[in-house]
């Protein structure tokens, strides 16, 4: 099992290697290099300044040592300064991070706690009228576009009914809110959110969940534990289930890059103070630095998603726990 | 010798799809207490269905005939509710299969698996039930019971399997036994090491052994008493000796051709 | 041809028709400002409404089914041809060449596709066919495994071995036996690319990275709806449901195909 472990921490070096190229090569094999860079900084900055920049930012010099330049900075846990407000990169993100993190971590909760049942309840009488209905309901979430529920819902929920506020994290009078006062305003400016958050992940891990019930039940050890006499329920929820829901440790690894991906739309949307909303305005004022660094950020966290995903399944499956004797 | 088992009247068809293929055919089979019995025939003459039919263990798209009765302790088993069936299945009527690795849960050690069984029947602590289990594995002439305990049936070979899954379906002294082609699956010489733990078991727990195999060899080393099946209808019923004596059915008569042609090579 | 099936072919078919004809069936110019008639709700001359600046709903949202349909058709083809391609290289001549492809697909797929999706067009000009190239460029990597996969149980199979024996060269057997017998899948995952592709597009161009007004769009006329919101039902309603509909039936198509 260690084994298993070192192996896989060995083979994120070159993973993460290839994160950092792809991203680079990304923002800077644009055609125009590297003046498109220079050329999106502010026009208003003298030539002066321009020429200092470019010294700072190497930009004047061959791709593979400003890869490198870049790289050691990366390391070092430098990762530049915003070409918006000359800000730390670092410090833009960290004071986002956050939100965004409980955002998803909530969702991812709420994913789970539904989604799981309901694709056990669906499995448990295939083709019956439950499943019929969750199918759809399922197929409806896959094909909604987040974008677009979120504006239904805000509709509906902020500007017609106006029980939820429209957007942001915090009413305006926030400061005079006691701290119980403060936690639920938080907490309603988060539920349009977490809920359009959730939408995806719910039919995905739902329609996975019945669909892994479904096989395990065919399995011929659930003949074993009806031939020992168990009573069904203890066949279904200790038997099956067990074998079942192995593989859910992975998903919630694997849907980190779709949660990350969606929080930009909905972040933007409820103009909520996350790294999604942060890198799509990046994107917009084509602040590089800021743009290079949250690629690679999502990424390694993506690629730290799936290693835990690995090694938690490595550990919960004594098949890949215990080696043959 | 007193009557254990009888099935009277089993009729059992799958729908597949549109189409409705019949497993078993009026069948009609009573098993006297002590005697071996042994259900032969070839691969999809409804020997599995009908062994799994005895407690209700078929499939959902089985359909059983409303004429089919199987009656054990002066009950219809398949009139019963699945509440009486559970006390019935593993402790008076119990399975052994054809592979036990498949047939073991992987996610659960050993120890765990027939310790469930033990504390399911008999009413007992987890600590009693897993001294219990310690025997049950000495019983099936496990060496190093302890290790095995803890172990997880990929961990283990298909004999070691096969003697575990034994020590399981034993756990609560069953009157019958039904084992449906429990050495399929193995080599042979693991094979014979199985049958001979069988007919050892047989006579110290004292239970009835109904043996399903297509292999006529084994039928002849262990059988009192042979039932050929054929398109999911007993076409023969008689000891070993009488069969092949004067074998009736011309499926039998086949049947024993092969197996005498195989057994001079 | 189960019931999915037919769904999906029947529903696309209707907006592929739509789109295809689009200049037939809307006598107005989706680009027809009028002044008199802004945020007009449904009515026998405007049946879907009209927006702010008097612009016919139903004509735009059938141009901009055309701008969907092929965005979604040719990020498609360019991501399922890298994929095939990639996937079938890798598979069938493993070693080196395999592991540097996989290794290739691991670090694409470390990236969400929204962001690396957002950090390309951050640096190429909004062009559509910069959109669809984007889109079929982060997305093959599913199709390579898929294809792989195929290529590499197909690989031990008799007609290849015979293939081989016969001295058919690599890029032959390929081509002419390995390829046509692993596209089931493949086609299945196309078609579920092909709705991820519009969404992926719908979301751009909500967000403004993507097809640039006036150009129609169903994701930019949405833009728009966020201020009218209140007033305009039809400028949310509308554009929204197109865009669902057309990913539901590509869902259902390819559900149906995976059955057949």
């Amino acid at each position: 099992m260690t084994r298993y472990i070192l192996r896989r921490l060995l083979g994120l070096i070159p993973l993460i290697v290839g994160i950092t190229i792809l991203s680079f090569a990304v923002i800077h094999l644009a055609p125009g290099r590297p003046t498109s860079i220079e050329q999106s900084m502010n026009p208003r900055v003298s030539p002066e300044i321009q020429a200092r920049l470019i010294k700072l930012y190497d930009l004047d010099k061959p791709l593979p040592v400003q890869y490198f330049h870049w790289l050691k900075r990366l390391i070092k846990l430098d990762l530049g300064r915003s070409f918006v407000d000359n800000r730390p990169v670092a410090e833009k993100i960290l004071e986002r991070l956050p939100i965004t993190l409980v955002i998803n971590i909530l969702a991812l909760k709420i994913i789970l706690a539904i989604g799981i049942p309901l694709g056990i309840a669906s499995a448990l009488r295939p083709n019956g009228l439950f499943d019929k209905i969750s199918t759809f309901f399922v197929f409806l979430c896959f094909a909604i576009p987040t974008f677009w529920l979120a504006l239904l819902l805000m509709n509906l929920f902020s500007i017609q009914l106006g029980w939820l506020p429209i957007s942001g994290i915090k009413s305006i009078d926030f400061e005079y809110f006691t701290p119980v006062q403060k936690i639920l305003d938080i907490g309603r400016h988060l539920i349009l959110p977490i809920f359009v958050s959730t939408i995806g992940g719910l039919a995905g891990i739902s329609r996975y969940m019945r669909s892994n019930m479904l096989d395990t039940l065919q399995q011929p050890y659930i003949y074993t534990a009806r031939a020992k006499g168990l009573p069904e329920y203890i066949v279904l929820y200790k038997h099956a289930l067990r074998n079942a829901i192995l593989p859910i440790v992975t998903i919630v690894g694997l849907s980190i890059p779709g949660l990350l991906g969606g929080s930009v739309i909905f972040e933007s949307i409820f103009s909520i103070p996350g790294i999604g909303r942060l890198f799509f305005e990046a994107v917009m004022t084509r602040d590089y630095p800021l743009i290079m660094a949250e690629i690679v950020l999502t990424a390694v966290l993506t690629m730290l998603g799936n290693l835990i995903a690995d090694i938690s399944y490595a550990y919960v499956d004594p098949r890949i726990r215990y080696r043959k004797n | 010798m007193p009557e254990l088992l009888r099935i009277k009247n089993l009729r059992v068809a799958f729908t597949v799809g549109k189409n409705t293929v019949q497993a078993v055919d009026w069948l009609n089979l009573t098993l006297e207490e002590g005697v071996t019995t042994v259900l032969a025939g070839e691969s999809g003459s409804g020997k599995s269905v009908t062994c799994l039919a005895v407690t209700k263990l078929l499939p959902e798209n089985a359909l059983v005939g409303p004429e089919s009765q199987i009656i054990f302790e002066n009950k219809n088993l398949l009139a019963l509710s699945p509440h009486e069936l559970t006390d019935i299945r593993g402790k008076k009527i119990a399975y052994v299969f054809q592979e036990p690795s498949s047939f073991l849960n992987p996610v659960f050690s050993i120890g765990d698996q027939i310790s469930e069984t033990v504390m399911l029947h008999q009413q007992v602590t987890r600590k009693k039930a897993e001294e219990e289990t310690l025997q049950l594995l000495s019983l099936v002439r496990i060496k190093e019971a302890r290790r095995v305990m803890h172990s997880y049936p990929h961990q283990l070979s298909g004999g070691m399997n096969q003697r575990v899954f034994l020590a399981m379906s034993l756990a609560c002294k069953p009157r019958l036994l039904i084992a449906d082609e429990p050495t399929t699956a193995l080599d042979v010489t693991t094979e014979s090491a199985i049958l001979a733990l069988l007919m050892e078991l047989k006579k110290t727990l004292g239970f009835t052994l109904l043996f399903i195999t297509h292999n006529l060899s084994i039928a002849v080393r262990i059988a009192d008493r042979i039932c050929i099946m054929h398109r999911g209808a007993i076409v023969e019923d008689n000891t070993v000796d009488a069969i092949f004596a004067s074998p009736h059915h011309t499926h039998t008569q086949e049947l024993i051709a092969a197996y005498k042609t195989i057994g001079s090579l | 041809m189960n019931k999915s099936l037919l769904t999906g072919i029947l529903i696309i078919s209707v907006i592929g028709l739509a789109a295809l004809c689009a200049p037939v069936l809307t006598p107005h110019d989706p680009s027809n400002i009028d002044s008199n008639h802004i945020l007009m709700g449904p009515s026998p001359e405007h049946p879907l409404g009209t927006d702010g600046l008097g612009r016919d709903l139903l004509s735009r949202l059938l141009y901009g089914a055309r701008i969907s349909l092929s965005v979604g058709l040719i990020a498609v083809g360019i991501s399922t041809l890298l994929g095939i391609t990639l996937g079938a290289l890798a598979g069938y001549y493993g070693g080196i060449l395999d592991t540097c492809i996989m290794r290739f697909v691991d670090i694409m797929l470390c990236f969400p596709t929204f962001f690396l999706i957002l950090g390309v067009v951050a640096v190429l000009d909004q062009s559509l066919f910069n959109i669809m190239f984007i889109i079929g460029l982060t997305s093959w990597m599913g199709t390579a495994r898929l294809m792989r996969g195929e290529i590499l149980s197909l690989k031990e199979r008799e007609f290849v071995q015979a293939a081989v024996a016969i001295g058919a060269s690599p890029s032959r057997i390929i081509i002419r036996h390995l390829i046509p017998n692993a596209t089931g899948p493949v086609l299945v995952n196309a078609t579920l690319g092909i709705a991820s592709a519009i969404l992926i597009e719908s979301s751009l161009s909500f967000l403004g990275l993507g097809v640039q007004p006036p150009t129609p769009s169903w994701g930019n006329i949405l833009i728009e709806s966020k201020s009218t919101m209140a007033v305009a039902w039809w400028i949310t309603l509308f554009p929204g449901l197109a865009i669902l509909t057309t990913i539901m039936a590509f869902n259902f198509l390819a559900e149906g195909l995976k059955k057949s």
